[in-house]
């Protein structure tokens, strides 16, 4: 592990300790009333969830040109990634959506699409585990429909009818509201580099044991 | 026949009478009309704070759990890693 590895994680432990008291200090919403506390959390794992795709498709992309190991070992850590922040958001949405529509899902289009996405990673998980000889190859285009999806996810809201909030909702936001969401999302992107150096790093020990095993063997 | 034609204009007066009196009447009040969420009546009200408080013990399990996984994970391959070393050396040496 880098040198830095520990004193991030300190301070990213301090950073979470910090963000509940940013939210609680935060205005209630005037409509929503205190439910909509649920956005400090929901929106930076949404985040999470969608950066974590474009690194799994970048870095498959290079493998799949390239055939560098270490780009496929960040391209499975990246999936973990995926699958749980895209957990983290598609709990966090319909115990929010239950308030606040009146519903606990809707089958629009940004709550379909993500849901696809993160099929999608569960999918290269499993494509990776169960999948055999050649399946890193299978996965890394896997990911690519994964990362695909991304901005159609994103964009999804602008441009179809649906009760999700745009996104001009966040550019818009006052400063009350936006200073805990940003620190939120500062103490997730942290914690998301964080956890996908040490998922990296298992992989790269992985392989070292790996590589040990055929040198016995020969 | 003068009773019954009688008795047919007050009826006719009467069914006409009563239809005015209906097409004044406001319009039945539509079911699938709006009504913001703080107008609901207590008990369609649902509570915000489980739902809250749920939602953030979930992320905080989550990522805790996630955490103590991967954790997990690298010592278990980290003392595979040493053990094979060890075979190696004394392989070696031997």
């Amino acid at each position: 592990m880098p040198k830095s590895f520990m004193p991030l994680a300190v301070v990213c432990g301090l950073m979470f300790a910090v963000s509940p008291i940013l939210i609680a200090d935060a205005p209630y919403e005037s409509t929503m009333g205190l439910v909509q506390k649920i956005f400090y959390v929901h929106l930076p794992s949404a985040w999470m969830f969608l950066l974590g795709a474009i690194v799994c498709g970048i870095a498959s992309v290079r493998f799949l040109f390239r055939g560098d190991p270490r780009q496929d070992r960040l391209a499975w850590a990246a999936a973990e990634l995926v699958v749980l922040f895209g957990v983290l958001t598609l709990v966090t949405g319909p115990l929010w959506a239950r308030k606040a529509w009146g519903v606990w899902w809707q089958w629009d289009v940004r709550l379909t699409a993500s849901l696809m996405g993160w099929m999608v990673a569960v999918a290269y998980l499993l494509l990776r585990k169960y999948g055999g000889p050649g399946s890193d190859k299978l996965a890394a285009g896997l990911a690519l429909f994964g990362m695909a999806n991304v901005p159609f996810i994103y964009i999804s809201v602008n441009y179809w009818r649906t009760i999700h909030p745009t996104t001009s909702v966040v550019p818009t936001l006052p400063t009350s509201f936006g200073v805990p969401l940003w620190f939120s999302a500062a103490t997730f992107l942290l914690l998301f580099l964080l956890l996908l150096r040490m998922r990296v790093r298992l992989e790269e020990q992985r392989a070292r044991v790996d590589a040990l095993y055929l040198s016995m063997d020969a | 026949m003068t009773l019954l034609r009688t008795l047919l204009v007050v009826v006719l007066a009467c069914a006409a009478d009563g239809a005015l009196v209906l097409a004044q009447q406001p319009p039945p009040q539509q079911q699938d009309e709006f009504v913001p969420i703080d107008e609901l009546p207590p008990q369609d009200q649902l509570p915000a704070a489980p739902l809250l408080v749920t939602a953030y013990s979930f992320v905080v399990l989550a990522l805790f759990a996630y955490v103590v996984s991967v954790a997990r994970r690298l010592t278990t391959v980290q003392r595979e890693l040493e053990r094979l070393e060890g075979d190696l050396k004394r392989g070696d040496s031997a």
